[in-house]
């Protein structure tokens, strides 16, 4: 089977608007949490959110958005967006000249595109209310569009003229890491030389607040430690909003073209808990067994790996099944691999977080560095045995593992390998 | 606002609702939907919601047009040019229709369905219907558009000599298309090493256009008869200026208005441009046409000619053609 190469990246996130940003905050151990202003009301428990920076979408209007100058986007293509896909199509444009394609490179029939999001519930909201009181056929013709969903698919497949393989994920927190695992597939199977895989959320008050019911999220209102994953005190996720764009290519085409990638896809592996909707098993079953899959699909054994980038949120309960799942996978070598979670810097993306934390992975892989759990002041007993650096390591590791779990029980695992 | 909704139909309905008084609340509302229009469409739709002055629609609907037209393009709507064209021109797809329909809808306080805006193809075509919607008129026949295979199919002139590549006509006249391909034939010897459409094929492009506008029943038959194609014959022209050489790769737009017409003459104006500017006028240009023999016995002919005695019979709506005649 042809190997797969991640080419390029695109970032719109809490910690940076580019591949720059981004890899600094990761190697410096920058949060982006802040006290977010439309969170500071009495009737509101929930402080602190990662927020992007630099845009300002909080209109139903969508052509009252501010974004930075250096993108134009025309009013034809803004109307159908909700604010995910204005970050996904920024981010998908940094990813295309990231991995230098020019436009045949883009629009071909082997170039597909995945990508994940909630959809804007925020202008679905918008939308229904309008429907209400003004009547059916008052809702504006593209609200479906920008706000289901698919959107960030729909959008960036008409407007990128994307020929090739084109879906959405909806796998909850485990979607765009789903994406990146089926992209990968196309690819081995030979049905695609070239997948740009998206994950994209709104990050705002309707995408992030509704998961206060289930008390998911921490009411901490110091952003400074509002997320930290692993620390005895942790009391939910911090949501963050944003898009990533990881573009996956055939090894003939990072020869054809002769680009540098930034690390190899090995391989992947998926598994449901079959448990709870909404908690993750508290044995780690599932994820457990993604891990065994993704480290056999990659013809990996547990020895090799050097760094987990994990999937804890800061959720009391989640925190401690990952832990459970990479302890039965390592067993005897569970000192080895270094474990981190960078939701620490950059809160809970949820559709938003695989594609992510692959991206902070490959940058990771590509300048020899491994982002330290930060925020950990009283280290979980349950977690001691885990080797979780507090502090970003300057380490070459060859393996990287990336985990996800999803509502539902899904769990995935994609493993990278760095290159040269 | 279910109510007005549901009783939105007709022009009582919308008389009704302008009988209403217009409220500060109402007035904030139209501000907030026409925040994107400039001043001077909001000023009219508040003439509008006041005092229910259909002379203000016209400036609220081309507002609305504008608002939602690429910045680059606007300047187009300027020129006042009721021929141009929503999707080739102004570049409004199907969406951005239903953008302004709504906006439309919201400011005149008023229901349009779908199957309304099928024939709208141009900006007269929307300023009519809307104008008609308010007035409670009936609407006016729609535009006709047809590709070069209708033309084709239809035309007593025929290739290599028929200088439409497409057409439209409606009530009030016809327009026509021709991209001068630079393989016309005349073209080797005019001019020398200079290849430039002569002006007489140019009136000859405009007379086809007469041609096809009369025989899709632009002059109203008398006592349901059918002009007959192969009676159709050029008479005169006067008035002609032209005013800039037409060459290879432009897009000759055509344009005819009926002005008078008496069996067996019809006399249009034309004009051509290209692009804004303009390239021939042609003050009148008579054609002279006769009555098929047949059509007066409909059970044999096919079913599509004998459909059309009974639209041209249909009195609604009076042409300007029409008009001139029965004068």
């Amino acid at each position: 089977m042809p190997k797969v190469f991640i080419t390029g990246l695109g970032f719109i996130t809490s910690i940076g608007n580019d591949v720059a940003s981004v890899a600094r905050s990761l190697r410096e151990l920058r949060h982006g949490m802040e006290l977010y202003p439309p969170f500071q009301k009495p009737e509101i428990p929930v402080k602190v959110a990662a927020p992007v920076k630099g845009f300002q979408t909080d209109s139903t209007d969508s052509e009252d958005w501010t974004y930075p100058e250096k993108y134009t986007v025309k009013r034809e293509l803004l109307r159908g967006m909700g604010p995910n896909t204005l970050y996904a199509y920024c981010a998908m444009l940094q990813a295309v000249e990231d991995a230098k394609l020019g436009e045949a490179d883009v629009s071909n029939d082997l170039t597909g595109l995945y990508a994940s999001s909630g959809g804007s519930p925020f202008l679905m909201g918008h939308m229904l209310n309008r429907m209400h009181n003004q009547g059916v056929m008052r809702c504006s013709p593209l609200g479906i569009v920008a706000s289901i969903a698919g959107t960030v698919n729909f959008n960036l497949v008409a407007h990128f003229k994307i020929k090739g393989a084109s879906t959405g994920f909806s796998s909850a927190c485990a979607s765009s890491a789903h994406g990146v695992g089926f992209a990968c597939d196309e690819i081995m199977l030979g049905r695609q030389k070239r997948m740009f895989v998206v994950g994209a959320e709104d990050g705002n008050v309707d995408s992030i607040l509704p998961f206060a019911g289930m008390r998911a999220l921490s009411l901490q209102a110091d952003p400074e430690i509002a997320s930290r994953p692993f620390d005895v005190g942790r009391d939910g996720f911090v949501g963050t909003g944003g898009a990533t764009v990881v573009v996956l290519e055939s090894e003939d085409e990072v020869a054809r073209r002769g680009v540098k990638p930034y690390c190899e896809v090995a391989g992947w592996g998926q598994a449901s808990d079959g448990h709870n909707v909404a908690i993750s098993h508290p044995e780690g079953t599932g994820l457990r067994k993604a891990v065994e899959r993704a480290l056999t699909s990659s013809r990996i054994s547990p020895e090799e790996v050097g760094y987990v980038n994990a999937h804890a949120t800061s959720t009391q309960i989640g925190d401690i099944s990952e832990a459970k799942a990479i302890r039965a996978v390592f067993g005897p070598s569970l000192s080895r691999p270094l474990v981190s979670s960078t939701k620490a810097l950059t809160g809970h993306g949820l559709s938003l977080a695989g594609a992510m934390e692959t991206g902070f992975c490959a940058l990771g892989l590509r300048d020899g560095f491994v982002p330290g759990s930060a925020h950990i002041r009283n280290l979980d007993p349950a977690c001691a045995d885990l080797n979780i650096p507090l502090t970003t390591q300057e380490k070459k590791v060859d393996v990287v593992m990336n985990n996800s779990s999803g509502f539902g029980g899904a769990n995935v695992c994609l493993v990278l390998k760095r290159v040269g | 606002m279910a109510d007005a909704v549901q009783n939105g139909h007709g022009p009582r309905a919308q008389l009704l609702a302008a009988a209403k008084p217009f409220t500060a609340e109402e007035e904030s509302a139209l501000r907030e939907a026409l925040k994107r229009c400039s001043a001077a469409t909001l000023e009219a739709a508040i003439q509008f919601r006041k005092s229910h002055d259909v002379a203000q629609v016209p400036v609220v609907v081309i507002g609305v047009i504008e608002r939602f037209v690429e910045p680059s393009l606007r300047p187009k709507l300027k020129e006042a040019d009721d021929e141009l064209r929503l999707v080739e021109d102004l570049g409004i797809d199907s969406l951005t229709m239903m953008e302004i329909v709504i906006l439309v809808e919201d400011v005149l306080q008023m229901q349009i369905n779908n199957d309304e805006l099928r024939n709208l193809r141009t900006v007269g075509d929307v300023k009519t219907f809307i104008d008609c919607k308010v007035r409670g008129l009936p609407q006016p026949k729609p535009t006709k558009f047809m590709p070069v295979e209708q033309i084709v199919a239809v035309m007593p002139i025929q290739p290599p000599f028929l200088f439409l590549n497409e057409a439209s006509i409606n009530g009030h006249g016809a327009q026509g298309k021709y991209k001068i391909s630079g393989q016309e034939f005349f073209l080797q010897g005019h001019f020398k090493d200079n290849p430039v459409m002569p002006a007489s094929m140019m009136l000859e492009a405009l007379g086809q256009l007469a041609v096809l506008s009369l025989i899709e029943g632009l002059v109203p038959s008398e006592d349901s008869r059918q002009i007959d194609p192969k009676t159709i014959f050029f008479t005169s022209c006067e008035g002609v200026r032209c005013h800039r050489m037409c060459k290879p790769g432009e897009v000759l737009t055509l344009a005819i208005k009926p002005k008078r017409a008496k069996m067996p003459l019809a006399t249009f104006e034309g004009s051509i441009r290209v692009g804004q500017e303009k390239a021939v006028i042609a003050e009148e240009l008579t054609l002279t046409f006769g009555y098929a023999e047949s059509a007066a016995a409909p059970e044999t002919t096919s079913s599509d000619a004998a459909e059309e005695p009974k639209r041209s019979a249909s009195p609604v709506p009076p042409t300007p053609l029409a008009a001139a005649m029965n004068a």
